[in-house]
């Protein structure tokens, strides 16, 4: 019996490494990718902070000519493109993309280079829309509403870039969302049931089939404007057969869209967030998934709520209502199981535990005021004034902030191998808390009380709003000093850091089984998933094993 | 907001059961929160209990929800419903508008607001209505997007190309109520405001006739220049 000969590995020295940075810029593993995205995207936090704080600067006194009425609607419209489609939608998907494949035992994504593509495109529609000295930025405002966006009203190209980022953004994103919801469907670990997969990775789920719909609703929206604007069209224009409020139909789906999008990213990360700190299972997660998924449909199907002032008829604005009320269901039941899972635990008061439940609280406050938004004859009153404003604001700030820093703090560790300085979180958390409610509590009065209009760059003295508007002024400056602590820590703590092993929080997703940071790869060896709390099964086992007479669960360890 | 129409009135009743319906949320929640933050602290030493939710108690909070969701949806729909009916004119008001409503055609345009009144004469920036009267003001927009704001009297409309939009108010005492543009137009969209002034009728009566006969003279001494030459 001849022996086969084994077969003989001939190395003839290493690939040659090619520089950090291009091998980061140029890889396809969703690690780089989502790690790209989510260090990018809060550098347009940075950015947009700049552009509230010196339009707040504007609103500070009563006629103010700090900023002319032009600079300020450029620095309105930059604002909006950059804190929807630079900052928010990218960091949910950064973390999405980053986290979700961990999370269900994925060794890699299943379309990578879709990811890539997405992140390029991302990134040139950052420079359009940045490339200032091209072309003078649009004047149109965030949801530039048409016909104000066609040529014969505003005639310089600034309308043209911005629907060229929003559209190579939104086409990114999809892109992303493509890898995303095929990733989660078809490559997770063995055992992985749908029941048993981590809720922040049900939630990637979810935000990819939703931004797979929404996001073709505002392509073909963008499509038809540069139609219009270059090629004669009229899909926007009065006569001819087209209707300005068709550009309100598209867009506002795509909004209302991404609304959810962010506050279902920020519930799947703050019930991680929750169960992990309060050493407790989350109270129910059936619950808790169901709910998310029908935020992201009922949600998207109230997009007329933000046309109640529109020509259309009364039964369109009760369908609306309907819609946005029969959110208090999904919204209170996912609010009621997180509160439910520290009641009764054993809460670590750490950074990501504290931005979590100032997330909630935030979102509570905006989404109370959005309630009042919905009622179809108060929201005759309210929409398109501050109080709007606010609600948005406490809402989504609330989330992609609030709940995109607990998120930050969460996973930094997984990310870096480092913990953020805890002292400095807290500092930047109570900061934060105080400059949101300086800042937007006021505007609900000068909206609901006064009705002060959005978007204008003057109000005047008679209309009693100037003290509203000095403290709302103040209030912004103290939660960007609060927000840039936080970008400080990120920054510091990445290389400085204390080091955080690979299982900081004891918690109970496969993220935490993998080394900080993760190998290429991923998992070495592809774990065999039993129960919605895999992590926790492979400690018991690891201690079974060793034989070690008290069991370490996550529930006795000490308190960090 | 000071309520001084019929349908004002009732949309202040909404905002207020709006207003304490969020109140509701955001206390319940943030109290909720408060207690669990301080009351379960992991240096008290408790092990953590691991409950997790039956379906039933998940039930009975989702019926709560429910309950709620559709009272705010029935009173909303409840107020919204006596908001929008037209109001009858009253023994104050013009006498010609008793069987139906006064209509004013309000026309928005960079950055003004235009009012077109029965007779033909038109006012632009000031609207001038007779007191206890059912106005109907029709909304229209020669460009881009309006919205025709005067919160004491009504709701905001939004004033679309190719569409007409209306607003029914009643001024209920004479005076003037100020309001303003709530979408952005452009670049003076945040000085395109407007006022309505409620005067009696007779007073309403000599200010349409008064303007109607100073328009004919302007235009009939315009044409005169013209053809004098006088004008190029």
């Amino acid at each position: 019996m001849s022996e086969t000969p084994r077969p003989e590995l001939v190395v003839d020295g290493y690939p040659k490494k090619r520089p950090r940075w291009i091998e980061l810029t140029t890889s396809a593993d969703h690690k780089d990718i989502g790690r790209i995205m989510v260090a990018g995207s809060l550098g347009f936090l940075f950015i947009a902070l700049i552009e509230m704080l010196l339009m707040r600067l504007q609103l500070a006194i009563p006629e103010n000519t700090f900023l002319s009425p032009v600079a300020f609607n450029r620095m309105l419209s930059d604002y909006g493109a950059t804190a929807v489609f630079l900052f928010a939608i990218p960091l949910v998907l950064g973390f999405f993309y980053y986290v979700a494949p961990l999370q269900v035992g994925a060794r890699g994504t299943a379309l990578p280079r879709l990811g890539q593509i997405g992140l390029a495109l991302w990134a040139a529609s950052a420079v359009v829309l940045y490339a200032g000295f091209l072309f003078t930025p649009s004047e149109a405002g965030v949801n530039p509403l048409a016909p104000l966006t066609e040529l014969a009203f505003l005639s310089n190209n600034g309308v043209d870039a911005w629907a060229t980022t929003t559209g190579l953004a939104t086409l990114g994103f999809v892109l992303i969302a493509i890898d995303l919801s095929t990733t989660l469907r078809n490559m997770r670990a063995p055992g992985m049931a749908w029941r048993r997969v981590p809720v922040f990775a049900w939630a990637a789920a979810v935000g990819s089939w939703l931004l797979l719909f929404i996001g073709p609703v505002l392509l073909a929206a963008l499509t038809m404007l540069m139609i219009d604007r270059n090629y004669d069209g009229v899909f926007f224009a009065d006569g001819s057969g087209g209707s300005p409020l068709l550009w309100q139909h598209l867009s506002w789906i795509f909004y209302s869209g991404a609304y959810m999008l962010i506050l279902i990213f920020a519930f799947g990360a703050i019930a991680e967030v929750v169960s992990t700190f309060s050493g407790k299972p989350l109270y129910n997660r059936g619950v808790v998934m169901g709910s998310l998924a029908a935020i992201a449909v009922i949600g998207t199907l109230a997009w007329m709520q933000n046309m109640m002032t529109a020509p259309i008829g009364i039964g369109w604005m009760y369908f609306a209502m309907l819609m946005s009320l029969a959110l208090i269901v999904p919204f209170g039941l996912i609010v009621f199981n997180l509160i439910a899972t520290m009641i009764g635990g054993a809460l670590r008061m750490r950074a990501p535990l504290l931005f979590a439940v100032g997330a909630i609280s935030a979102i509570s406050i905006g989404l109370g005021a959005e309630i009042e938004q919905s009622m179809v004859a108060a929201a005759w009153q309210l929409k398109n004034t501050t109080d709007a404003t606010a609600a948005t604001h406490f809402a989504l700030v609330g989330g992609a902030v609030f709940g995109g820093f607990a998120a930050l703090h969460y996973w930094f560790p997984k990310m870096t191998g480092r913990t953020m300085g805890e002292s400095l979180a807290r500092i930047s958390f109570w900061t934060m808390a105080a400059g949101i409610l300086l800042a937007f509590v006021p505007l609900f009065f000068a909206g609901a009380e006064q009705g002060q209009v959005v978007d204008a760059y003057k109000f005047f003295e008679h209309t009693g709003v100037s003290a509203y508007n000095l403290i709302a002024s103040i209030g912004t400056l103290v939660l960007a000093a609060g927000i840039v602590m936080s970008l400080v820590n990120a920054i510091a703590s990445r290389e400085n850091g204390p080091e955080a092993g690979h299982d900081p929080w004891g918690g109970d997703s496969l993220e935490w089984f993998t080394l900080s940071p993760p190998d290429p790869h991923n998992f070495d060896v592809l774990p065999d998933v039993r129960s919605a709390r895999p992590m926790r099964d492979i400690r018991e086992a690891i201690a079974h094993r060793t034989g070690s007479a008290e069991r370490p669960t996550r529930e006795s360890q000490p308190v960090a | 907001m000071a309520p001084h129409s019929p349908g004002t009135d009732q949309i202040n009743t909404l905002l207020w059961i709006g207003f304490v319906a969020a109140a509701i949320v955001v206390v319940a929640i943030n109290v909720a929160l408060f207690y669990a933050v301080r009351r379960f602290r992991a240096e008290r030493g408790a092990e953590p209990r691991q409950l997790s939710g039956g379906r039933r108690l998940q039930f009975r909070v989702g019926a709560v929800l429910t309950v709620f969701a559709a009272v705010i949806f029935v009173l909303s729909v409840v107020y919204t419903d006596k908001a929008r009916q037209t109001p009858t004119t009253g023994s104050a008001g013009l006498a010609s508008a008793k069987t139906r409503p006064l209509n004013i055609e309000a026309t928005g345009q960079q950055w003004l607001w235009r009012y077109t009144y029965p007779n033909g004469a038109f006012s632009y920036y000031k609207l001038v209505v007779p007191v206890d009267t059912a106005v109907v003001l029709n909304l229209v927009s020669t460009d881009v997007v309006h919205t025709w704001d005067v919160p004491d009297l009504s709701g905001k409309r939004d004033a679309v190309p190719g569409k007409v939009n209306k607003v029914i108010f009643r001024a209920d005492e004479e005076g003037n109520f100020s309001g303003d543009s709530a979408t952005l137009s452009g670049q003076a969209y945040a000085s395109m405001r407007t006022e309505v002034e409620a005067v009696s009728p007779d007073a309403y009566k000599a200010f349409v006739q008064q303007q109607k006969a100073d328009i004919e003279a302007a235009q009939k001494r315009v044409v005169g220049l013209i053809q004098n030459g006088e004008v190029p």
